[in-house]
């Protein structure tokens, strides 16, 4: 079983989980978070609804304001894992705008899953 | 590569995210969370706090960048006094950057 972790923009997440449905994983975790990449958060919260913003804001913001928080939303998707190439495309394919602050996704090694209701484990417990 | 989350006192985040960035490690994420630890909360009086807020950071970085993040971030987090918080290390397999489409960090 794999998690798939990513951060993605606020008003990508209808368009993101509508991909999800389409392509059969139903099950997800929202998050609201806030964070910033390797720019430092250039353009604060107005560049994720304009990205030209990116380049006018980070030429006007101050040294002092220059790390920001943007916020953003974490999907985590649990998965089994030969469906995890699938769901990369899916969330990429949704996401991708081509400009800075489109998020990251993280794959990471789970060592158990066990469902509640029943007490299944391993991967009967997966969707 | 390795998932850092380090779980610390809400005030400590941006001294934190500060001293990560001039490491040369500024990407990261915050999230507001609940907890406790070992000592179940505190009483003040007659009043019992269960859980306290805390920020929960959580950052993805290299292999060899780990031994230094988290000396970083002990350093800089630390007060001396119960509920600093707490570090916790996860294996990362892949990651992808979605405006690229490129894997790697």
């Amino acid at each position: 079983m794999k998690e798939i972790m990513t951060f993605i923009r606020r008003h990508k997440v209808p368009e993101t989980k509508k991909a999800f449905e389409d392509a059969g994983y139903p099950a997800l975790t929202i998050q609201s978070v806030e964070g910033r990449g390797k720019q430092g958060g250039i353009g604060g919260w107005a560049a994720e609804v304009d990205p030209e913003l990116n380049a006018v804001m980070s030429a006007e913001l101050s040294d002092d304001t220059k790390f920001n928080w943007i916020p953003k939303r974490l999907l985590t998707i649990v998965v089994q894992d030969d469906q995890v190439d699938e769901v990369v495309d899916v969330i990429i394919k949704a996401n991708q705008t081509g400009h800075m602050g489109d998020g990251k996704i993280f794959v990471i090694p789970l060592k158990e899953v066990v469902r509640v209701r029943t007490g299944e484990t391993g991967k009967d417990a997966v969707i | 590569m390795k998932m850092i989350r380090a779980i610390v006192r809400p005030d400590k985040t941006d001294v934190v995210a500060e001293a990560l960035a001039q490491a040369g490690m500024p990407s990261l994420t915050k999230m507001h969370v609940f907890g406790r630890g070992r000592t179940k909360g505190i009483r003040i009086g007659d009043v019992v706090y269960d859980e306290f807020p805390k920020t929960l950071l959580l950052l993805v970085i290299e292999d060899e960048k780990l031994d230094e993040a988290i000396s970083v971030i002990l350093e800089s987090a630390k007060t001396g006094t119960m509920g600093d918080g707490k570090i916790f290390v996860t294996e990362v397999e892949e990651a992808y950057t979605v405006s690229k489409g490129t894997k790697g960090l």
